[in-house]
């Protein structure tokens, strides 16, 4: 069987929800809540949750780079001046743990701020091909529900997003 | 990887203070004394350092700027009554005091750790080297120096400064400082090396008297006395002695409040190598 | 017609406005530059040429002809770098503070703010390098592997200069570009030319979906909450700079702090006057409204507040430390050559702002124009006498002395307005500096919870459970 996908464009989210809803209670056949990509112009924390919990690995990257910053700083720092020996200084040892603290904190927070940077990259699979199914209204005002389903159950979402009123409905393959 | 095993092996050494003994087991730890009593204000020490190391004569526009690059500078105070000061009828004639400055060479100097380069820095003598090719010009040192011992190259002075046949009488073995560096007095650092260098080659220890800084040579009234404080058979550890200064403390705790002899500042715990002999007043 | 007017002008934006006329509205600021624009670039260009033409003198002879000596060894290049730096960080409270606490009328006025962020630091960068003596090895104070192996000084406080800042730009670049990346998307879709391959590039392929949107709210959230302790480092360590000094004056422990929060005086002062600006320019009336701006004067009060506490608790704790060199400063600070600028400095910066407290200053563009630059003018003077009274008067009683600068001196502190202003400029016609996107959640969550209680209050008994359950995720 082929995958296809179809986009339907709404006017505001109430009608995009109500279609979400109506997928989630009459079980659309071959349709789970995981198939639906809701497009947005804006941030939605809370209508997200009508689709489930989905994950977002964005803060283990974090605490990766964090980590890392903090070990690598620690080390790094003490190894060069470790090795550069003309520098006992006003008094000072050669490996001044108390100042090292400084630059090990400014590099905890460049690396893993260029971590979750990364994270965000991946984890939003930035950087692909436009999919056939984006409508530059997306980015304008209205709400889009694209939903990726077998070839025969097309027919039945087509049907749903005509009645919730969708403003376009477009079809393509993944 | 030695890298890391470098620091892990060393770093009871490394960690440690100048409280604790610090990183270096000093060899040496040059020092000075300079007897204010004895001092004339003549300036001869200062013109000696001029010549000895290359330091350049800005000339007399630059120097009313202040910028001006004598690294031994002989400083005048005047007792001035109608400002406050008080004449001080007993010791100085015309309310005229002075002394001559040069860089103290501080064993926990405030200018060498805030060296972004590292240019400043410690030498295993106990001296506050400056690696003239290393600076890169930021003039925190100067900045943090509570004495402003240290001169900045503001321009090219090279250029101006010794007009062609002075510029043979340059020492070939101090070199000549472009703009953007800074400078300051190294107790002439060349001396010591050259004498170092001589003294191995004769396989025999640095004695006391083997060298002698430009300043030092060349004060008419022996007022300046240098050497390695760390040598007990040295003149100016004798005198350190003597006068009951000492090292590594904030104030002077003297038997006799009578004993001349004071650092400079050491209250804000520079540790400063240079003796000063005069008795300290209240004013 | 009157009543629905001041109604009007107590909200802080209009939330019956359509989504397309936010797009449309901002999108409209960033083309077809209007001949005044190209004069204030070219103004800028010709402040910023000043500048050059001075550092490229000064990079010929030496650092001689900006009348620095022997105790000034830093002067106006270290007071500057200061003022930038601490224009640089009203963005990030702005930003991510308020995008912690869930303050949603910062979403309209952040953009410009987070860009002012950034411009600001790149033209405080370039004080630390001009002020160098030998400019063209500035990079050795950073770590990179030599052969020889040398290493920076990683205890000089410049050195964790040239760390915080290095971090600070990246951070404040990321934060900047990744809260831009959805309304970079909204610019590609509308743009043709050459705008439509820059904003496709840039946007980096972003379609709006929900997997983005929720990556996106996760590391634009993190962001921030690393923002927040890294500028209060970035400035205490510019404190640092004088704090970890030895000098009288500048050995204060409560500098790091009263840094902090000089920098964040100055950065609010700034905001306002842009604010001002972009919303003269632009029209944006309707998205820098006037209640946005009584919020942001508010909270520059309060930070002026916190500022003159700090200024007072220092002057508290040299008294109280009777140290002789430092009060001799603090004495001289009043009463010395410098004591013109630290008056009115004090007037400026304590005595200005309760200005600030009044509603109908609070709600007077022009005048606020004036005070905000008036501000930043006492704010740019504080820096300055952080600088050179210690200079002047340090322990050494030889070595007192006042030094005025020079032209050259005084050329690059200028150009480095120029600079700043091209940046701007620049920034403003090629990206939009008002957030589409977020404004339009603003006014997206607006209406919901107007709508949510106004049904709330129709009908009460008929449906309490579902107006309240609404109304909670609305909010």
């Amino acid at each position: 069987m082929k995958k296809q996908r179809i986009l339907g464009l709404f006017s505001d989210f109430d009608k995009a929800i109500s279609v979400i809803v109506d997928i989630r209670q009459y079980r659309l056949p071959g349709v789970s809540v995981d198939d639906i990509t809701i497009k947005s112009p804006i941030e939605h924390p809370e209508i997200e949750e009508i689709l489930g919990e989905r994950p977002c690995y964005v803060p283990w990257f974090t605490l990766a780079g964090a980590l890392f910053g903090l070990v690598f700083g620690a080390f790094f720092l003490s190894a060069a001046q470790a090795n550069f020996l003309v520098q006992p200084q006003g008094g000072k040892p050669v490996i001044t743990t108390m100042t090292n603290l400084v630059l090990i904190y400014e590099m905890l927070i460049l690396f893993a701020m260029l971590a979750t940077s990364l994270g965000f990259l991946i984890g939003g699979r930035f950087m692909r091909r436009r999919s056939s199914l984006y409508d530059t209204k997306i980015s304008l005002d209205q709400v889009g529900i694209e939903i990726e389903t077998d070839n025969d159950y097309i027919e039945p979402v087509r049907k749903l997003f005509t009645k919730h009123m969708a403003l376009e409905i477009r079809e393509g393959k993944p | 990887m030695s890298l890391v095993r470098n620091f892990i092996e060393n770093w009871s050494r490394y960690a440690k203070s100048i409280d604790e003994g610090g990183f270096h087991e000093y060899k040496h730890m040059w020092g000075m004394v300079v007897d204010l009593d004895k001092c004339t204000g003549c300036n001869a020490c200062s013109v000696a350092c001029y010549a000895e190391n290359n330091i350049a004569v800005v000339g007399e526009d630059y120097f009313a700027h202040g910028q001006a690059m004598h690294w031994m500078r002989v400083e005048r105070y005047w007792d001035e009554p109608d400002i406050g000061g008080k004449r001080i009828t007993e010791t100085q004639e015309h309310g005229a005091s002075f002394i001559p400055m040069m860089c103290q060479q501080c064993n926990a100097a405030p200018c060498e750790p805030v060296c972004p380069v590292s240019a400043a820095y410690h030498t295993p003598d106990g001296l506050n080297g400056q690696v003239y090719n290393r600076c890169i010009g930021s003039r925190y040192c100067e900045v943090n120096c509570p004495y402003r011992m240290r001169y900045f190259n503001f321009y090219s002075y090279y250029e101006t400064s010794w007009p062609s046949p002075l510029n043979m009488q340059l020492n070939p073995d101090i070199t000549v400082r472009d703009k953007g560096v800074m400078e300051k007095c190294t107790f002439c650092i060349h001396r010591i090396k050259a004498a170092k260098d001589k003294a191995n080659k004769e396989n025999r220890k640095l004695a006391d008297g083997d060298f002698q800084t430009a300043c030092q040579q060349t004060c008419p009234t022996s007022a300046i006395v240098f050497g390695d404080l760390l040598d007990h058979d040295s003149e100016v550890h004798q005198l350190w002695h003597k006068y009951q200064t000492k090292l590594g403390t904030p104030r002077q705790e003297k038997e006799n409040p009578e004993l001349r002899g004071y650092r400079i500042y050491e209250h804000i715990n520079t540790e400063p190598c240079v003796t000063y002999l005069e008795r300290v007043r209240e004013v | 017609m009157m009543a629905e007017k001041t109604a009007q002008a107590a909200k802080d934006i209009d939330e019956t406005i359509a989504w397309a006329r936010i797009n449309a509205d901002v999108l409209r600021s960033m083309e077809n530059p209007r001949k005044g624009y190209w004069v204030a670039l070219a103004v800028c260009f010709a402040i910023f040429m000043v500048g050059v033409a001075a550092e490229v003198y000064q990079y010929d002879v030496g650092m001689g002809p900006s009348n620095l000596n022997n105790p000034h060894m830093w002067d106006l290049y270290i007071s500057t770098f200061i003022f930038w730096i601490g224009m640089s960080h009203s963005g990030t409270l702005l930003s991510a503070i308020l995008h912690i606490f869930h303050v949603d009328w910062r979403k309209p006025i952040y953009r410009f703010a987070e860009a002012m962020t950034t411009f600001s630091l790149l033209t405080a960068l370039l004080f630390p390098v001009i002020h160098l003596g030998r400019v063209w090895n500035m990079h050795w104070v950073f770590p990179y592997l030599s052969d020889r192996g040398i290493w920076p000084n990683f205890r000089s406080p410049l050195v964790w200069d040239a760390f915080a800042i290095a971090t600070y730009l990246t951070g404040s670049v990321l934060f900047l570009y990744t809260g831009m990346i959805p309304d970079l998307a909204i610019c590609r879709d509308n743009a043709t030319g050459w705008r439509k391959k820059l904003y496709t590039f840039l946007s980096v392929g972003w379609w709006g979906d929900d997997r983005q949107w929720r990556n996106f709210r996760k590391t634009y959230m993190i962001m921030a909450c690393f923002l927040i302790p890294l500028a209060v480092s970035v400035h205490s360590i510019v404190a640092a700079d004088f704090a970890m000094a030895i000098m009288p004056g500048w050995h204060v422990t409560s500098f790091p702090v009263y840094f902090v929060s000089g920098a964040l005086y100055s950065g609010c002062a700034g905001i306002i006057t842009l604010f001002v600006l972009l919303r003269y320019f632009f029209k944006f009336e309707q998205y820098m409204t006037i209640p946005i701006l009584e919020k942001l004067c508010k909270l520059t009060f309060a930070i002026a507040m916190v500022w003159t506490y700090l200024n007072l608790i220092e002057f508290a704790a040299v008294w109280y430390g009777h140290d002789v060199p430092a009060k001799e400063v603090l004495i001289a600070k009043f009463t010395g050559p410098y004591s013109p600028f630290f008056i009115s400095m004090l007037l400026i910066g304590m005595v200005l702002p309760f200005s600030l407290a009044f509603q109908k200053v609070r709600r007077n563009p022009p005048l606020l124009l004036a005070i905000s630059l008036l501000l930043n003018t006492g704010m740019w003077m504080e820096r300055y006498m952080i600088l050179a009274p210690t200079l002047s008067l340090s322990f050494h009683p030889y070595t007192w002395g006042v030094m005025w600068p020079s032209f050259v001196e005084i050329g690059i502190v200028f150009g480095s307005f120029g600079l700043f202003g091209l940046f701007f400029f620049a920034f403003v016609k090629v990206f939009p500096s008002v957030s589409m996107y977020e404004v339009k959640e603003m006014v997206y969550h607006r209406r919901r919870v107007v709508f949510d209680e106004a049904e709330e209050k129709l009908h009460p008994a008929t449906a309490p459970a579902t107006a309240s359950a609404s109304s909670e995720d609305g909010t």
